[in-house]
């Protein structure tokens, strides 16, 4: 009789098992504005024969380069953060 | 074992420590049974209950430490995943902030920009006409080889 309690005791040991359950968060989104794609620069009109106003265009155009260059950097430090942020959350155990 | 999610927790509790306590009871009694002749003839019935009862106190205290350990893991899971979508909206926030302030100043830049080209328009036209060449070349190098391309 006491050797069976003793197993039985044992065989409840299965009470205490656990399963491993992961968090997984929601993946934030990223703000509207870095969603949208750099636009192509912008060609000079074919019967311009003034260089200043080939010069506006060719100005327009590193002024577009430069708000690309805004949402590249930008997103590159949103995509940091973010991991670093994420990465807090799969060190719970 | 989800079913447990339904039960009051203190109600549970006390449920296993009672069918615990009532199993370790009837095993003592079952050991103790010479001693009271009138209940001898249940002696094998009471120890059979009373170490079942046993068992299954036994395996309720474990279900329900582990139960509560969990619980108490995935509340602290939880909390931090709130935590951490405050600090990602939170960065959003800062982001946006940084985009529109830092286009500003790309825009006012270049609006000094064209004020200047317009007010030197003439000192740029003065000595220099354009040769349609010099449009193509200029366009073939602002145009886009990827544009149209998978």
């Amino acid at each position: 009789m006491n050797k069976l309690l003793t197993i039985l005791l044992l065989i409840t040991l299965v009470g205490c098992k656990t399963v491993p359950v992961t968090v997984a968060p929601p993946f934030p989104d990223a703000p509207e504005t870095l969603r949208a794609s750099c636009p192509d620069l912008v060609p000079v009109s074919d019967d311009t024969t003034k260089l200043s106003d080939a010069l506006q265009v060719i100005s327009k155009n590193y002024n577009q380069y430069y708000e690309c260059k805004i949402k590249v950097d930008n997103w590159i430090e949103w995509y940091t953060m973010q991991k670093d942020i994420q990465d807090k959350i799969g060190k719970i155990k | 074992m989800w079913f447990l999610n339904f039960i009051p927790d203190s109600l549970l509790h006390e449920f296993i420590i009672i069918v615990l306590a009532a199993g370790a009871g009837l095993y003592v009694i079952g050991l103790l049974i010479n001693f009271i002749p009138p209940l001898y003839p249940y002696k094998e019935m009471i120890r059979i209950v009373g170490t079942i009862l046993m068992v299954a106190g036994v395996y309720g205290i474990g279900s329900y430490s582990t139960e509560m350990v969990w619980r108490a893991r995935m509340e602290a899971a939880q909390a931090q995943v709130e935590k951490a979508q405050v600090e990602s909206k939170a960065v959003n926030s800062k982001i946006k902030v940084k985009i529109v302030r830092q286009t500003k100043i790309i825009h006012d830049h270049q609006v000094v920009v064209r004020t200047q080209i317009q007010h030197d328009a003439a000192k740029i036209d003065a000595n220099c006409k354009l040769d349609p060449a010099f449009i193509k070349d200029l366009n073939d190098a602002a145009k886009n080889p990827l544009s149209g391309a998978q």
